[in-house]
Parts: C-alpha cells; structure tokens; sequence
C-alpha cells in the first residue's frame, strides 16, 4: 500500500506505541489513504482549483466526493428488486381504471353509474361530485380536480373513476358508466387562444383577461430598448414554431392508496415531488396533512413528468376511501400520453441586433405557448421562456412578451430544461447568424460577450460563478473547430450553441411560512457506528441518495458504505421541496453538509476529551480523528462517537437549507432567481443528407460547468442523457395533433424516442467553476445540459448546407421540403448542386478576439482577488459597472407593463395584453 | 340494465393449466388461455422485475429469456411458452454474487432511475452467452429494440463491454456481503 503513494501527515515516532495509520479505523489497518487528487491545494492535496478558495474545502477529507461512484441504489436496479409504482401489491388490493373524455371540450349534463355499479366485483366508483376541492402544482393557479366537475377540457380528461376486484371487470365497468355530454367549441390553436371566446376552458373570476383563453402574459422591459434596431449593423429575425414534446420516460404512471386502520392515508407513488402531492391530498380530500403519508416509490424516470399533483392520484385516494380497501391504479402508455406534462408547443419570434463592435446590442423576444388545458407549472414556463436567455451574454436592452393560452389539449407543464429550451434554441442559432452577418466566427463572438463571475443579469439575477468561458474553450479545442467550421464538405457541417440554466429555484413554489427552509436533512448516528440520513428529497434515478450519501461521507470521513439514506416517507423524511428545478444536488446536499457538520463538531469535541488534544489541531481522515501535527495522537471514529454518545444515545442533527435574499423588485423578478446557475456549450457535428433530407448526428462535444462534479459518473450521464433527450426533440420527437386536436402518435411507437442508432458518440467534459455557495463548490447537471443541443445541432445543419431551420423536430421530410425550397432559392436543380457555406472573417473579429482575450484577464483577475467590486451587465455599453444602470441613467428601461404605443402594433404573444382583466373593466 | 347492444368485454377464456420453469424454479399455474406472458409473470408468478412500459413491444422494458432467446413477455401469449425455461432479471444473480452484467450496469452507470434496465440486461446477458467478445456495433444492434430515456445508452454499451471482459477474465464477481467496510477499532498487531 505504502509503495504507492507516500502517506500523508503518517510519521511514527520513536518510542511511541504503534498507532494506527491516519488512513485506518477499522480492523484493516491499511484501509484507505488520502487521496491528494481529490484534496485542494489551498488543503494540502493536488487537487488544482484554478479560481479561488470554497467555503467548504477544509471539510473535505477525501473519502468520497469527486469520485466516480455507483449509485446507491443501482443493485436494486440490476437485480429486479427495486419497487416501482406499479410493483407496490399490497394485499386485498383492488385494480382501478379511470373513464376518460372522449371529447375535446364538453359539459358534463349528468353520469349515470348505475348499471356499473351492480356489475359483479365492482366495489367503489367515484365521480367528480367526491371531490369537489381544486388543486395544482402552483397556488396561484389551483384548476384541477380529482375528477371533472362540469366541464371536460381535453381528450383524456378524468371523468370517472372504479376500483373493482380485478382489471377487466374494471374496465367492463367503465363501459357501463353512460355520460351525457353537451359538446362545446374545443380549440386547439395557441393563435386562437389569444381571442375572445364564449366558453373559456377556465373562468378565473376577476382575475380573467379578457373573455380569452390567456392563462398568463409577461410583458417586461430592460436596458436600451427603444433604439435597439437603430443602434444595429446586423439583425436577426426568426419565427420559430416548436411542437409539443413529452418527457417520455419508461415507467408510466402508477399508484396505489391505503387507508390502514388507524384512518390514515398512505399513498405509494413514483413522483418527483412527494411534498406538493402531499399538500394537494390534504386539500381535495379535505384532511389535515398529518393524516397523510406519501410514500415515493422507485421514480421510473421523471424529467418534470412526475412533478405535478396528479388527479390519478386522488382517485385512488378516494376509491380506497370508499372500498375500505387498497386501490392501485396503473397507466398504460396512452394515458401517459393524456396526461402529458410535456414541453410546450411554442411559437417564438426571436430578435437580435448586434451593433457596430459585436455587442449583443438588442435581444427581443415574443413567445406564445400553448398551455393545453390546465395551469400545471404553465405560470413559472411563461416568465422562463424569456427571464433564462438574459445570460449568458452582456446584452444592451432586453424586450420580453410572453403569454401562455390553455387550448383543448393534454395539459403541458416541466419538462427538463423548463421553460428555457425553445427559446434558447432560438437566442443561440440567431448568435449564428449575426456572428454569420458580421462575417466573425460564432465563437468568438460569444466569448467577447459574456458576463464575468460575481456579476448581475439585465434582469437582476446574479451570477457567482461561470465557466461559460472555459466551456467554450474546451469544446472549441476538443471539436478541431478552427480547422472544420465553415471548411467542411456540403452536407458535413459543425455547430456550436451554449446554455445557462437555473440551480435551483430561488422562491420555492409553497412560500409560507416564509422562511421555511427550501430542505432539510436529518441525521442520526448510533453506536453500530453507520448513518442514518432522513431526507425528502426525490431520487429519481439522477442519483440524489448518492449524493446526499457522498456529502455525509465527505464531512465525516467514512465509507460510503457505511451511509443508509431513508428518503422514502413523509412520515420520516424532512420536508423537501422536491425534485425539480434542477435543486436537489446544491440545496440537499448544503442541507446535509450543515448537519454533518453538527455531528464533526461533536466527534472532534469527544476526541478532545479523549486524548486532551488541541480542538483547532483535530482532522477526520478515515474513520480516525487524528491531531493533524501529530496523528499519533487520535482515536478511532468509533471510540469518539461512544464518548460524544456517553448519557445521552444516538447522536442527531439537522441541517437546513435556504436560499440568500436576491433579486430585484419588479413584478416577476423572483422568477429565474437561482442561488447558481449552470453553463454549458456544446459543438455538434453532422450529417445531411441533401437527397433525402436526412440528417445524422456524428458526435457532440459537450461541455458543461457544474460547478464541481460530486459524482463525475453521475454528471456525465447527465450530460449524455440530455443529449438524448434533446437530440430527440431536434430529430424526430414531436407531439402530432390532428385538424381537430386529436393526438395521433399516443404511443411509442409514432412518438420516436431515439434508439441506440440514432445516438451520436458524445464527449463529456466536465468544467468545474467552484460556486463559492455550492455544497462543494457544485452546482446543477441535471437540465443545464439539455439546452445547447438543440442550436448546436441546428447551426451544424447550417454549416452543412446552408439552411436555417426554424422548425423542430427536422424530420426527414420536412428537411426535405427545406431543401427543395433553398435548392428553388439559389436557383439549383440538384440539391447536390447546392453550395456550402464559407466564411472569410471581417476586421471585426480581430477586435472581437481582442476583447474576448481582456475579458477572460478580467475574469480571471475577479474569480482571485478578495475584494471584487459589483459588475452589472451594461458596462460593456459604456455603463458605470459597479452601479446599476437604472441608476446612472433614464434610458435604461424597468418596465413590467406594456406601453400604449406598444398595443397599437402588439408582436403575437405581446397581443395578450390587448384585453383587460376582469377586474379592471368598468362593466365587470 | 345495459344499454342495448352493448357487448361484455369481460374475458370469456377458459382458465387453463400453464407451466414453465420461471428462474431454475418450476412454476404451475392456472391462467386464462389467452393471457399474455407478462401479466402472468407479473401477477402471477410475482416476478416483478419484469417491467411494463409501452404494451406493444416498443420499449423493451418487459423482455425476458425464453430458453435463452430474448424475447417480449407484453407480445407473447403465455401458452405460447409452456414448458420452457424463462429467465427474468431475478434469474441472472448466482445467491449473493451479481452477474458479471449487473455487476458493471451498477458501476458503470448503465443504470439510472432503472426501470428499463431488466430489459437491457436480458438482452445483453443472451448476447454475452452466444457472444462473449461483442464488438460496439453488434451491442448495438443487440440493444436497438430496447428504449432508455436516461442514460443515452454510451454508458450502457460500456458497461456490457465492461462484463464481456470481466467474462474473458473469469474473474467473476465479489459477494456483495463480504466487502463492506468495518468501523470496528479492532486489535492492530504489532509491527515486527
């Protein structure tokens, strides 16, 4: 063991008894040794931190962050052993099935269960009339039921519900129950639902706008926005039109409910956010929450499928209310599919200006988003589609319209990257096309327009750490950009996009009591020497127990074995908001990192009583805490955790999380707010096939900055697994609707997930920027990585044949139709013919890379110095930076309502803004 | 009572006998004659590591091994299979020691929320028995009917490329009771 490595602060010292070896606690006396790799140099190790020094270095001890870990829970996986929704059997149980809409839009006149109910083996039926209470994700805007009450919204709407003794009688009964509809005008246009309508799908009493079918509109102004146009020398306009996508994950829905016979409700269900399940039941069965135990379920895949509330949910609720007996209810694909949750159908006018020196210099932005039938998240998706593009880039005036319409269509709601992908697939191939205007490589581009570190958005938010910079770099080296981009042979092309995500939500969505901690991890330690870890948060397969796990092992200095994670129940986990957002790794693990510092803090105290020695001089290695200038002196873990436990047992502790104060005080400015963000930048390169218009994705070099990979092997799967996903959407994913609003691909079979063929070879790269309030420095993996793929990919297809494309998925034939209309554009009758794009740079990218150069000095120079001064996106316009520029200046714009000037000639979302809430007419 | 021309959907099938070795143990059932392979090893047999995910043979979520083919447990009829020897993914583990294939599903991350990965480690377990030194391109191809959302499958081609070569190795794998860490401040002999 000794021959590898020299040991680290071991000495023996003459006349001494042998002691064991800092490395050692256990009967093995040569377990493991520090590893300096992993330790920071400002700690003693290797470890290079290229910026600065982390607020948590001195906790690390080697023992298992930044290691390439399994996850926690992957033998139950691989051994069949792992309970998802629909493997909870409990015994007596009853199957339940659900009736659903067979129409778009329709009043429910009466149901009529009777002949159902006297079906043989049908033991409970439930109706909307059980349930009367509304509920959603979000509490601004609960307009769900369990089951409808009056008006059906959508194909697939939940109508009725049975539980009877086995599947087919179930369904034998659904048959029977006989609905009598009045059927109403569905509409399944996101343009038409900006008009007024005589049956809006929702009324929402005063608070409406207009007679419209508008669930929400953002309207909101930042920085120079009135002569963006005039300042620019090059201007990009683009009508986007995105189809819906769905999340798509393997494990369909699936519940079961018991109420044992104390009266109290357990509910065992694979969803990604146990606490809003858990205050939803309270409130449409009408209980207090203690009555209820949500039981999450190995999670079959989430990616923001499984974060709402479902109305599944509450049926088995009530049918297992009403039968006195356990209810199980099982989706099949179909109804996964009703259900939806999925992406947003968008259609995006995306507007960039660049002026005279390459400066961002106008970004203006109009997004509609079709909201299908309910609320979901729709309220946060509305404010992400523009709030997430404001960085990475310094930008000089920022114009944001958004509005989300409900139509009749399977609700849609999160899904990976929220809110951000479609419009930054929009930001990112606009940067392409100006960088292609003013003749300067996109990169390059882009490296002379980013914020630095410790600065603050156009919109306020603020950034503590990036490695956009070094993401770019990276990709650009690995890729052999410089020597393939504008060179390679038509139908071969290679592209670049960025991304910048939220880590974590700043505002969790249940405010009250307002500082409640956004997690909570509890620990308790008894004399066997393990640690139990109660914590809420959702592991979904993105590996959050591991974490957890990895970050209690890290400040205690133990074997990840010898850390059990309890994070099913309610009953015994500390509320956690959830998995979404992107915020379980920084704010769980800080959580957990505060509670294991109790514990350090009382193993240390005990070892001082032990050996007399000197508090200040105490390390914990592995399992040992030693006196670091003399390890001879120490005791093993165990021996100081009997002492700490002498009169008074287990030892416990609870740590907690929650964000900082942020953010600016305009109307929506808590939306986007983030304790970090995330930045990545990928370069795709692929294949068109100019005959048959398909394409083919060869590899993509993706970069992401997590801030510090707690578990490299999780986070590259994360990269890669967005690519898949992303790739999916840019492909071949879509959600097709019929003339009338029918889903025609419910099924995945026409709903084209990418098989192992369609995968590209994909080169992680991890960067690590260090976030100074990150558990470790670490930020979030899980969605960031998903956005570049999309433009990348899109500006690759650009460079192969010299087409924009505006429209995803570029599905063989509508590449085709592309190709045909350019191959009519340059006037070709061959596609073959067609020419590849070339690029001779302009002066401007001297100048350009110049600056990019003086900038990465200045971030370099602010990540190292103790004191840095405040920067405020604006400076690179000639703005004051330590100053915000509202403040230096009256053109620079905070505006969150429209002017009337504006209304006059309205872009399509900004149209929203056209109607008057009901609050504000003078005849309401 | 019902409405008129309404017509039962219920089963109307005979309950019949169905057998089969399920995992190296013999199994006997009754079952309805038309039931599908995989509700009855789901709710009959109980394996329930056999997932279902789309129903129609998409995803491959459900495959199992029939005599050692893989084949899709929600597209056979169970009688289709009496008397056969059926292998899910409880059957791959030798008692406490993993297969080589889940072994390096777990370390290699070819597994994330996990729900596809009994039907991904069928596949490869069968393509390793036929084919113990698969080249990317043929795992490829073994795994092209089975669908992953979280992965991107690179890290499962790894991790069946990883067990190929512990199967060339015949090292096999360590019993998963035997390699925890021990806290225990234990007796350390002197050093002479």
């Amino acid at each position: 063991m000794s021959d590898e490595k020299e040991m680290v602060g071991y000495r023996q010292q003459p006349g001494k008894l042998p002691f064991a070896r800092p490395g050692s606690g256990g009967k093995n006396q040569f377990s493991q040794l520090r590893d300096d790799e992993l330790i920071p140099e400002s700690q003693g190790g290797k470890k290079k931190q290229p910026w600065g020094d982390h607020r948590h270095d001195e906790l690390v001890t080697s023992s298992a962050i930044g290691k390439r870990t399994p996850l926690y829970d992957a033998k139950w996986k691989v051994t069949g052993q792992a309970k998802y929704g629909d493997d909870i059997r409990l015994s007596n149980e009853l199957i339940g099935k659900i009736l659903r809409s067979p129409h778009h839009f329709a009043r429910i006149k009466s149901i009529d269960t009777s002949a159902a109910e006297s079906l043989e083996g049908v033991v409970a039926i439930a109706t909307g009339a059980d349930a009367t209470a509304k509920f959603g994700v979000l509490p601004v805007t609960k307009d769900e039921h369990a089951l409808a009450v009056n008006l059906v919204r959508h194909m697939g709407d939940l109508v009725a519900c049975v539980a009877a003794e086995d599947e087919a009688t179930a369904l034998e009964a659904l048959k029977l129950i006989e609905v009598d509809y009045e059927i109403l005008d569905s509409n399944n246009d996101m343009a038409k639902g900006l008009e007024d309508s005589e049956n809006p799908i929702h009324d929402r009493g005063k608070y409406h706008i207009g007679e419209s079918n508008i669930q929400k509109r953002v309207f909101q102004e930042f920085g120079e926005v009135t002569n963006m146009e005039q300042k620019a020398v090059a201007s990009h306009k683009a009508n986007w039109h995105f189809q819906g996508v769905n999340h798509g994950f393997t494990e369909p829905h699936a519940v079961a409910a018991h109420w044992d016979p104390r009266g109290r409700l357990t509910i065992y269900t694979p969803q990604q956010v146990p606490h809003y399940l858990h205050r939803s039941l309270a409130d449409v069965l009408e209980i207090p929450m203690h009555q209820i135990n949500v039981y999450r379920t190995f999670v079959g895949g989430g990616f923001g499928g499984k974060s709402d509330p479902f109305p599944h949910e509450m049926c088995a609720a009530i049918l297992a209310r009403k039968s006195g007996r356990p209810v199980r209810i099982t989706f099949d694909r179909e109804e996964v599919f009703w259900i939806n949750r999925g992406r947003h159908p968008s259609k995006i006018e995306m507007n960039l200006h660049a002026d005279s020196q390459g400066r961002l210099c106008g970004v203006a932005t109009d997004a509609l988003i079709d909201g299908g039938s309910f609320a979901s998240f729709g309220h946060v998706t509305t404010y992400y589609n523009g709030v997430l593009h404001t960085a990475p880039y310094e930008i000089g005036g920022f114009h944001y319209t958004g509005a989300r319409v409900w139509t009749n269509k399977p609700a849609s709601g999160a899904m990976r990257g929220h809110g951000a992908v479609n419009s930054r697939c929009a930001v990112e191939v606009g940067l392409d096309d100006l960088s292609e205007q003013l003749a300067v490589d996109p990169m390059t581009f882009r490296l002379a327009n980013l914020l630095p570190p410790l600065s603050a958005t156009i919109t306020g938010f603020r950034i503590t750490s990036t490695g956009m910079r070094e993401c770019l770099e990276k990709v650009r080296a690995a890729s052999g950009w410089d020597e393939k981009f504008r060179k390679l042979p038509l139908g071969h092309g290679i592209g670049v996009g960025c991304g910048f995500f939220i880590s974590g939500s700043g505002l969790p969505i249940h405010w009250d009591p307002n500082k409640f901690p956004h997690a909570t991890v509890h620990l308790k330690i008894d004399m066997d020497g393990g640690v139990t870890v109660h914590t809420g948060a959702a592991e979904i397969g993105q590996g959050s127990d591991t974490v957890v796990a990895q970050s209690v092992a890290e400040v205690l200095g133990l074997p990840l074995d010898m850390i059990r994670i309890r994070s099913r129940e309610s009953d015994t986990s500390p509320v956690d908001l959830g998995s979404y957002s992107s915020r379980v790794t920084f704010m769980n693990a800080n959580a957990a990192i505060s509670a294991a510092m109790e514990i350090r803090e009382e193993l240390i105290e005990a070892t001082t009583e032990i050996t007399g020695a000197d508090k200040e001089k105490l390390v914990i290695g592995d399992r040992r805490i030693y006196d670091k200038t003399d390890p001879a002196v120490g005791v093993s873990y165990l021996e100081a955790l009997h002492k700490a436990q002498e009169e008074r047992g287990a030892l416990v502790a609870s740590g907690a999380y929650r964000t900082p104060p942020m953010g600016r005080a305009h109307k929506g400015a808590a939306a986007g707010l983030a304790p970090a963000y995330s930045f990545s930048a990928y370069v795709a390169e692929v294949k068109v096939d100019v005959e048959t218009g398909e394409t083919k994705v060869l590899n993509v070099w993706a970069a992401h900055d997590c801030g510090k990979a707690l578990n490299p092997l999780s986070v590259e799967g994360q990269i890669i697994g967005s690519c898949h996903m992303g790739l999916g959407q840019v492909l071949s994913e879509e959600m097709v609707y019929g003339r009338t609003g029918n889903l025609m691909n419910a099924n995945l079979l026409e709903y084209k997930i990418p098989t192992v063929h369609e995968m590209p070879n994909v080169f992680p790269i991890i960067v690590e920027s260090n976030d100074p309030e990150g558990p470790f420095g670490a930020k979030e993996a899980g969605e960031g990585p998903l956005l570049p793929i999309l433009p990348s990919v899109c500006n690759a297809v650009y460079d192969a044949i010299g087409l924009r494309v505006n429209e995803l998925p570029i599905t063989q034939d509508r590449m085709h139709q592309n190709i045909e209309k350019l191959c009519k554009e340059q006037g070709v009758s061959d596609p073959l013919e067609l020419t590849s794009p070339s690029i001779e740079y302009s002066q401007l990218q001297e100048i350009l890379a110049k600056r990019a150069e003086e900038h990465e000095k200045r971030d370099k120079e602010r990540r190292n110095s103790e004191n840095v001064e405040p920067y405020h996106n604006g400076a690179l316009f000639g703005y004051e930076a330590t100053i915000p520029p509202e403040e230096q200046s009256n053109e620079w714009e905070v505006s969150v309502t429209p002017s009337q000037e504006y209304l006059e000639n309205p872009r399509l979302a900004g149209s929203a803004w056209k109607h008057v809430e009901r609050r504000h007419r003078s005849d309401a | 009572m019902t409405k008129p021309g309404h017509i039962p959907m219920l089963p109307q099938a005979d309950k019949i006998g169905w057998s089969a070795s399920v995992n190296g143990k013999s199994v006997s059932k009754s079952v309805e004659s038309n039931a599908i392979l995989l509700d009855v090893l789901r709710d009959y047999v109980g394996t329930l590591g056999v997932k279902r995910g789309c129903d129609m043979g998409t995803c491959g979520c459900c495959a199992v091994l029939i005599n050692g083919e893989p084949r899709l447990s929600c597209l056979t009829l169970a009688q289709e299979v009496n008397d056969t020897d059926i292998t899910t993914v409880e059957g791959l583990a030798d008692g406490t020691h993993l297969a080589p294939i889940q072994e390096t599903f777990a370390i290699y991350g070819g597994s994330q929320c996990g729900f596809c990965t009994p039907g991904f480690l069928v596949v490869a377990e069968a393509l390793l028995r036929s084919n113990q030194n698969p080249t990317k391109d043929e795992i490829k191809t073994a795994i092209e009917g089975n669908l992953c959302r979280c992965t991107g499958y690179q890290p499962i081609v790894d991790s069946i490329l990883a067990a190929s070569e512990i199967l060339s190795s015949n090292e096999g794998t360590i019993d998963s009771t035997q390699h925890q860490s021990d806290p225990h401040p234990g007796f350390i002999e002197e050093d002479n």
